[in-house]
């Protein structure tokens, strides 16, 4: 199921939360949805299931909006935030109300509290349970109709290192399975794992829509790694060949501006020994500074000397 | 559809223990009342049927507003806790979420305020049997119009309580509205206005006084029962609408 957002326009108030923002999202894999704080991809995840009414513009999952669902549970899982349950009530009610109110039989409630580990719990009201806790919860609700489209929004806040594991294994079976899955996160490191394509926002609006490696190579810098023993002919060479030599130990230089092969030439007619010629690329996250930064609205700062 | 949703609002409503609290109250208040007093005063030369259902229906009037806060928790928790998003999720046209909220509500104040009149007069006319009284319900000529009217009462007070939760989403707000303003808010309005026009006509035009007398056993004056229990109905219906515009015009 492809969901198509088009022209998507939020405002609350003034201020323009969702500007103009078109995407679409495939099925069979996973879509990171990544944007700074305040860039609107939580506006957006409402706006798309129907939440908060967009001012201007659409979102189609296989050209049908989400009200006109009458069971979506069966067709598109969302969770939006762990914390949406009443605190009161244990976690096989809350996942039992949700069932009948999309007709799904009592026995997927089990077998999703299985599914998430959280068999042993689910008769414990949900303010006992801790935020990993909640956000398995969350995550049976989202699987319990067996949907065609999941959307979560920072599904792995709050997971301990296996629970961070397992819902990566998990997108990427619901993926595999030819599933649409788009998720929100701050945790890059984590969309870079898991992630197929991106659509990343800011200001409400679109910045860019590609495949992870498209983006990387987009923005994220790049240079060449050179490591040898005797680095100080090939210093001055490189620097002479128009390369942006930079130290990094006595051993170690980073260049840029510079064809690997090039740099491999001018070590031979130097007559250097090197233990190291390798391409290196920036991380997501690199990439993501890059492309947000004139995006960002909350900018940090180092503490008074702090930084030397 | 609708079923669904009743049957998801219904699941909802008695796995908090806010309901059970309520639902207690709502049931053990009018039969202390009414048993006890037939325990305590039957013996008395002044307990006849008249007094009986007096209390009956006296009491089920107190706990209708009940129904009401009960009505409004329904709605006022589920924005509290954010729980109307996952609700909206689950069923997109919230028309339909609003319309199981009523249906729930409305039957279970209904249902449990017919049961709680049953069990009040069987339990009654034991007790003052036992004790020697000659009570019976038919000897009181508009017990069964107030016995009615303490249904008909429950039941739009569920509907005016969603009305004012779905308005207000607030717990506190909701309950110190659906509270204040039957029991204090109207006396004071309508006895302004009395003493100003040296006429208490107006107070009995008063939303909730006129909810009030469909389970008053003699209306002396002002407007009969079934028009007092439309006016209400009116007011009843016209804050579930409100609510349920405001519901559908609102960001989730």
């Amino acid at each position: 199921m492809t969901v198509t957002v088009e022209h998507l326009t939020k405002r609350f108030g003034s201020a323009v939360a969702v500007d103009d923002l078109s995407f679409t999202v495939q099925p069979g894999v996973v879509t990171g949805f990544l944007g700074p704080n305040g860039s609107g991809k939580s506006t957006t995840m409402r706006c798309m299931l129907g939440l908060d009414r967009p001012n201007h513009g659409t979102t189609l999952f296989d050209g049908r909006p989400f009200t006109s669902f009458t069971t979506p549970l069966r067709e598109i899982g969302a969770l939006l935030d762990a914390g949406y349950v009443h605190p009161g009530r244990s976690g096989r009610n809350h996942l039992r109300w949700l069932a009948a109110s999309n007709g799904l039989p009592s026995h997927r409630v089990n077998e999703v509290l299985e599914l998430v580990g959280l068999t042993s719990a689910a008769g414990a009201k949900v303010k006992s349970y801790s935020l990993g806790m909640r956000q398995r919860l969350g995550l049976a609700g989202v699987l319990l109709g067996d949907p065609q489209v999941v959307m979560l929004d920072e599904p792995a806040n709050g997971l301990d290192p296996e629970g961070i594991r397992w819902i990566r294994d998990v997108l990427a079976h619901l993926a595999g399975q030819g599933r649409t899955v788009l998720v929100s996160s701050h945790q890059l490191a984590e969309i870079a794992l898991i992630a197929t394509d991106l659509v990343v926002i800011g200001k409400g609006r679109l910045i860019e829509q590609s495949t992870v490696q498209q983006f990387i190579a987009t923005h994220a810098d790049r240079w060449v790694q050179v490591k040898s023993p005797s680095l100080g002919s090939l210093r001055a060479a490189l620097a002479a060949a128009g390369g942006d030599v930079t130290d990094i130990d006595p051993t170690t230089l980073h260049v840029r501006n510079l064809a690997i092969e090039t740099i491999g030439e001018a070590a031979a007619h130097a007559s250097v020994v090197l233990h190291e010629l390798s391409p290196q690329t920036g991380s997501l996250e690199d990439a993501f500074l890059a492309a947000t930064a004139d995006a960002q609205e909350y900018r940090s700062a180092m503490p008074a000397g702090g930084a030397s | 559809m609708i079923l669904r949703a009743m049957r998801a609002e219904w699941i909802k409503l008695r796995t908090v223990t806010v309901t059970w609290v309520l639902a207690a109250i709502t049931v053990a208040l009018p039969l202390l009342v009414s048993l006890l007093t037939a325990f305590f005063q039957a013996d008395d030369r002044g307990y006849d049927s008249r007094r009986m259902m007096e209390n009956i229906t006296g009491s089920l009037s107190l706990t209708a507003l009940l129904h009401a806060v009960l009505a409004a928790t329904t709605v006022t928790t589920e924005f509290g806790f954010n729980t109307i998003r996952p609700t909206f999720v689950a069923v997109p046209r919230r028309g339909v979420v609003v319309a199981a909220k009523a249906l729930v509500g409305v039957l279970l104040a209904g249902g449990l305020t017919a049961a709680v009149l049953v069990v009040q007069v069987v339990g009654s006319l034991v007790i003052a049997d036992a004790q020697g009284a000659e009570v019976a319900v038919g000897d009181v000529p508009t017990a069964v119009p107030a016995m009615v009217g303490a249904v008909v009462l429950a039941m739009l007070m569920a509907l005016a309580g969603l009305g004012v939760g779905m308005v207000l989403r607030s717990t506190p707000g909701a309950v110190t509205l659906l509270l204040a303003w039957p029991l204090l808010g109207e006396s004071l309005i309508g006895g302004i206005i009395g003493v100003i026009t040296d006429s208490e006509e107006v107070m009995r035009w008063l939303p909730f006084q006129c909810g009030f007398r469909l389970v008053q056993l003699e209306l002396f004056e002002g407007p009969s029962r079934p028009v007092s229990g439309f006016v209400f109905g009116a007011v009843a219906a016209g804050l579930l609408a409100l609510g349920g515009w405001l519901v559908q015009r609102r960001d989730a």
